[in-house]
């Protein structure tokens, strides 16, 4: 895994939210979200795991809606303030972190409703072997998202210190037939990459993203843009 | 960790069960902040720590190159 220690720095982990969500990260945050939560509510009783759970910016987002929720990451220091967080909202009662390995997860066959992974497979070294064993602890759901190969997110790739994976959509579409996975929906976004969102002033990472979501509408879109959320089911 | 967790926990490596070993808990009695889960089948032993089980198989433990 190529994040593994880039990802579990004790001031990676601190700064992490403040880097990831200022300015146009916002925005960013804001689309993942609604990515997220369109893909799976209703969550009222429902069982969620979350793949990479970091700091726990989702996981905090779908026990507040009602489900029972377990967070899993590979850093201790992300999990302590996934803590926090969950205890500022007040839903530590429905929200469980734990350390772990994404490859060979602690649970038994079936048992979450939906499983969900986001910005996880762009640092993943063997996407099928996760996409199975996520789908081995899943009844019903998968959700992910993915970098795409033939998009700007190319051109400054090489510069991240996480390194990071790219896909085209008929190497997803591999994996989920590999998986036994079937296709409910997918959905790109974002033609402008996350890095330029993240590094220039809120004021005008807005109009770019206005430019951004008019471009997106059309068909040129589609092949341009730098990601996809993929809302998937267990055959 | 709460203790209902303990029951969908298992051992990342052969899937068994886990049993709760020298658990202390918080103030309120609701929360283990630290012990060790044992797996009854294969004997592997995981840590609780400051709260957060932590399951990664031994191989990718602190220490371990990654």
């Amino acid at each position: 895994m190529k994040g593994q220690e880039w990802y579990q720095a004790d001031d990676v982990a601190e700064e992490y939210d403040d880097k990831r969500f200022s300015q146009g990260g916002q925005l960013i945050d804001r689309r993942e979200k609604r990515a997220v939560l369109e893909a799976i509510e209703p969550l009222e009783d429902r069982r969620v795991l979350e793949i990479a759970c970091g700091t726990g910016r989702f996981t905090t987002m779908i026990a507040d809606r009602g489900a029972d929720v377990v967070g899993l990451d590979i850093s201790a220091a992300m999990l302590q303030q996934g803590r926090e967080k969950a205890r500022a909202a007040g839903v530590s009662d429905r929200l469980e972190f734990l350390r772990g390995d994404a490859g060979r997860l602690p649970f038994p066959d079936d048992h979450f409703d939906t499983v969900i992974a986001m910005r996880f497979f762009h640092l993943a070294d063997d996407p099928e072997a996760f996409l199975s064993e996520m789908r081995r602890v899943s009844s019903d759901q998968i959700v992910f998202d993915t970098f795409n190969r033939y998009s700007a997110r190319s051109v400054y790739n090489w510069a991240l210190p996480m390194g990071s994976r790219l896909y085209s959509k008929s190497e997803v579409s591999v994996l989920l037939a590999k998986t036994d996975l079937t296709l409910v929906d997918v959905e790109d976004d974002f033609i402008v990459p996350y890095g330029l969102y993240r590094s220039i002033p809120n004021v005008l990472a807005s109009s770019i993203r206005s430019v951004d979501r008019v471009i997106g509408r059309s068909t040129v879109g589609d092949h341009l843009a730098s990601v996809s959320y993929w809302d998937t089911r267990v055959r | 960790m709460k203790e209902s967790l303990l029951e969908i926990l298992c051992c990342p490596l052969d899937k068994h069960d886990l049993e709760l070993e020298d658990a202390e808990y918080d103030d309120d009695g609701d929360e283990i902040v630290s012990g060790t889960l044992v797996c009854t089948e294969c004997g592997e032993r995981y840590p609780i720590e400051d709260g957060i089980p932590n399951l990664l198989p031994p191989d990718m433990r602190e220490g371990t190159p990654a």
